[in-house]
């Protein structure tokens, strides 16, 4: 299957329309990498975040803030940025948060994001306030802004942007998936299941759960950089626990304990988001709607309906 | 293994769950824990394993002081033990319950031990199942199989018996027999018999005092045994 | 806004969210959109019989209403679940309720008069105060005590404050649980619908008010205690004092500290800072 969306993905520009299928699908990819970073926290560690958004935020402001010094580095440069600034918010939020279970957990967590909003919307005077920062580049690299549309034409009228955003996803995925698939993800799924016989096998719980969390935090940071790149901006607004639920419902309608699925509900709630919306007003409606029904009747997400096919079959 | 717990003292709020409860074991012996429900012999694992901090009180392992040490640390100077009520990975499978009991802590390799392990436990045929889809006794023996696989020095069973049929309770009281002498075990269980086939010595505990200490012979006639615990069952 | 008003307006909200926490182990994210609902349900009436006394018995009832139906046809499913399951479960409401109301009332502001008689404004110790904060201030001060009163003395509390401690035990005492459950979840929707009703003649009824008023009314009741009504009162005062004090001094960062209490408190403090032992 991931070999059928990633097929799917490569040769989108080739087929679709116009350049805004294009531009859905970036920001469905960026959505996605958000997704698969917060299903690492909550699918795998069991730790139920409603403040995810603070890291995908500090990405994007990270390249808002240093875009006059990073923009000789290029792209790497902003995405690297936008991973340490995710780190670098998430050591001291986690090393407090991951004390806490379940609903302290994520009250913990959505307390500590919107302590980070409240300082991009009103801390003027370092960041921008409610305008936020404005005029970042997208950091294309030449080569690929030249060549690149040589090699493959469709992209002179999608944008080489989508290639940035899908290698970025690609990335993300591939890297999420060797952390989810190693020891130390088995070790996280481990203390998902039953924390205190991991500690008496021998197991430092709370280092892994907070390794988690901030590996969580990078992925998100990188999702934030990237959305930064695309848009030219870091606002309050990608800070905010409406982002924070956003990606929340977006994992849990694709479904949990899953990266795949991750994937599937980040581009449902994109197309949602942006495509039922431009015909009907009601798209919150029906996400809500949705959601409610996936987590009342459809635990495993949209992602279990695949798998109930493949085994009929 | 030694254990040594000096004088351990635990309070749940007015009540004194442990009163200066003493416990000495020598290396490679066979020790039951007993006495009624509520006497504090869990609690005393609890301590012993690091789950729970005493009010005073210290624990020895072959004469080091753990006492403010993690359970995990613990766990890594091979103490295993098992829970009363099985507390096994549900959602993961049988063999993966078992791949992260042989990596003790660690994320290094040794995953060729599951095989063994699921053999010697009697689950190799339901090794891809998820635990939480076993029966009972397949459960239990899972339970006592985790701590096994970490190879400890120090075993505490916490009623590994309770709710075990006839012949799943021969296999058991067999695994336990069987294992080497560099293993040190204390066995808490209500099954007196099985207390009696494999225990050098046993404890008594009753309302958090020890009242009684000595070899089976010695507990069985211990006349406050008898009234406390004995004669009450 | 006087902080003390601030400050009895969003302790009928956290009262309600305190209420159905420690009943249910519910953590409700859908009651600022029983506050939205309250506020609009208050315009409708109003706007129609132009009696808000009308609204401010309605109002109530119908978000109580509402409140019963979600319990006993949805929140029910999920008690085997665990609390997640509800915590996202109300989040998905929050989605839906907003649309239900911009799809009946539309994307536009409404605002409403406060009723005739609770009009005018006077000074008290240099203060400005007008006739319907007093109005607000007085609602809040009943409504604490008589939820004071009820949660210590009344039958009920017993029953809900066992419901709290030991719900197994509530079971074998032969209490309908479901029941009580139900009810709990739909008194703690009509007090916020009625923070809602009062609320609506001074701020702007429009489809995102919910927003702000749920994260403040969680706040409130993680500074005072899950649970506890007597947290909620003192937590609803630490609000509005950080209110009031906040916005002339700490311009820059009054938000930030607000949450970052809330996280201290969640740290050093889960039971909250008033928080009383059970």
């Amino acid at each position: 299957m991931p070999a059928v969306l990633l097929a799917v993905l490569i040769s989108l520009p080739f087929w679709t329309p116009s350049r805004y299928w294009v531009s859905v699908a970036i920001q469905a990819l960026i959505l996605a990498v958000f997704a698969m970073s917060l299903d690492l926290l909550l699918g795998f560690g069991g730790m139920p975040s409603f403040g995810h958004a603070a890291f995908y935020g500090m990405g994007a402001y990270a390249c808002g803030k240093l875009f006059p010094q990073l923009t000789g580095g290029g792209l790497l440069a902003f995405l690297a940025a936008g991973m340490a600034a995710g780190v670098i918010a998430a050591l001291p939020i986690g090393a407090l948060a991951v004390r806490a279970r379940g609903i302290y957990f994520l009250m913990l967590t959505l307390a500590f994001a919107q302590m980070v909003w409240g300082l991009a919307f009103q801390w003027t005077s370092f960041t921008g306030g409610t305008e936020g920062m404005s005029g970042i580049p997208q950091a294309v690299p030449d080569w690929l802004q030249e060549q690149g549309q040589n090699v493959w034409p469709a992209l002179r009228t999608a944008g080489p942007f989508y290639v940035v955003a899908l290698t970025v996803a690609v990335l993300a995925f591939a890297g999420l998936t060797a952390i989810t698939r190693s020891p130390f993800g088995r070790a996280l799924e481990g203390i998902r299941e039953n924390e205190g016989r991991m500690r008496a096998l021998g197991y430092p719980t709370y280092r892994y759960r907070l390794a988690a969390f901030v590996i969580a935090a990078a992925f998100a940071g990188l999702a934030g950089a990237t959305t930064a790149l695309y848009n030219g901006y870091a606002n309050p607004s990608q800070l905010y626990w409406h982002t924070s639920g956003l990606v929340l419902i977006a994992v849990i309608v694709g479904g949990t304990r899953s990266l795949l699925g991750a994937v599937l509900g980040a581009f449902f709630v994109t197309i949602v988001q942006l495509v039922i919306s431009s015909y009907t007003e009601h798209w919150q409606l029906l996400l809500g709607a949705v959601f409610i029904a996936v987590v009342l009747f459809l635990p495993g997400g949209l992602i279990s309906l695949g798998r109930l096919g493949w085994l009929r079959r | 293994m030694r254990l040594e717990a000096r004088q351990i003292s635990v309070r749940f709020g007015a009540l004194a769950a442990l009163a200066s409860v003493s416990l000495d074991v020598q290396s490679g012996e066979r020790r039951a824990l007993i006495g009624p429900n509520g006497a504090g012999k869990t609690t005393l694992f609890n301590v012993i394993a690091g789950e729970l901090r005493p009010a005073s009180g210290s624990v020895l392992l072959d004469g080091r002081d753990v006492t403010s040490l993690p359970t995990w640390r613990r766990a890594r100077m091979s103490v295993g033990r098992t829970f009363q009520r099985s507390a096994l990975f549900p959602r993961l499978s049988v063999s993966e319950n078992l791949e992260l009991a042989v990596r003790r802590g660690a994320l290094g390799g040794r995953r060729r031990a599951v095989p063994d392990r699921l053999a010697a436990a009697g689950l190799s045929a339901v090794a891809e199942r998820p635990a939480v889809s076993l029966g009972h006794g397949e459960q239990r023996a899972l339970e006592i199989e985790l701590a096994l696989a970490c190879e400890p020095r120090l075993l505490l069973l916490d009623e590994p018996m309770a709710g075990l049929s006839g012949a799943e309770r021969q296999a058991a009281l067999a695994r336990l027999r069987d294992l080497p002498r560099s293993v040190t075990l204390v066995i808490v269980e209500h099954d007196i018999d099985a207390v009696f086939a494999i225990a050098e010595r046993i404890t008594v505990l009753d309302h958090g005092v020890r009242i009684a200490d000595g070899t089976p012979a010695e507990v069985r006639a211990d006349p406050r045994v008898q009234e406390v615990y004995l004669g009450r069952s | 806004m006087n902080g003390l008003v601030f400050a009895g307006l969003v302790f009928l909200l956290a009262a309600g969210l305190s209420v159905i926490f420690g009943v249910m182990d519910v953590l409700n994210l859908a009651h600022g959109s029983f506050y939205m609902l309250g506020a609009y349900a208050a315009f409708a009436v109003v706007s129609r019989t132009g009696s808000f006394w009308l609204a401010l018995l309605l109002g109530p009832l119908t978000v109580g209403l509402i409140g019963a139906v979600m319990e006993l046809v949805l929140f029910r499913r999920l008690y085997q679940r665990g609390h997640l399951a509800q915590v996202l479960l109300s989040f998905g409401f929050t989605l839906v309720f907003v649309d239900l109301v911009r799809s009946w009332f539309g994307p536009r502001t409404y605002g409403i008069a406060p009723p005739p008689g609770l009009g005018g404004a006077f000074h008290v110790a240099g203060a400005n105060f007008t006739k319907y904060d007093v109005f607000i201030l007085g609602v809040s001060l009943l409504v604490g005590a008589a939820l004071l009163v009820g949660w210590r003395l009344l039958k009920v509390g017993a029953v809900l404050r066992a419901g709290v401690s030991d719900k197994e035990m509530v079971g074998l005492l032969g209490i309908d649980l479901g029941l009580v459950f139900t009810l709990t979840f739909a008194f703690g929707a009509a007090l916020a619908g009625l923070g809602g009703v009062v609320a609506a003649p001074f701020v702007a009824i429009h489809p995102a008010m919910d927003d702000n008023v749920l994260i403040l009314a969680l706040v409130v009741v993680v500074l005072g205690g899950l649970g506890s009504i007597e947290g909620a009162l003192a937590g609803s005062l630490l609000i509005g004092l950080a209110y009031s004090f906040g916005t002339f001094y700490l311009q820059e960062f009054s938000i930030a500290i607000v949450f970052a209490l809330m996280a201290a408190v969640l740290v050093l403090r889960p039971r909250g800072l008033f928080g009383i032992r059970t």
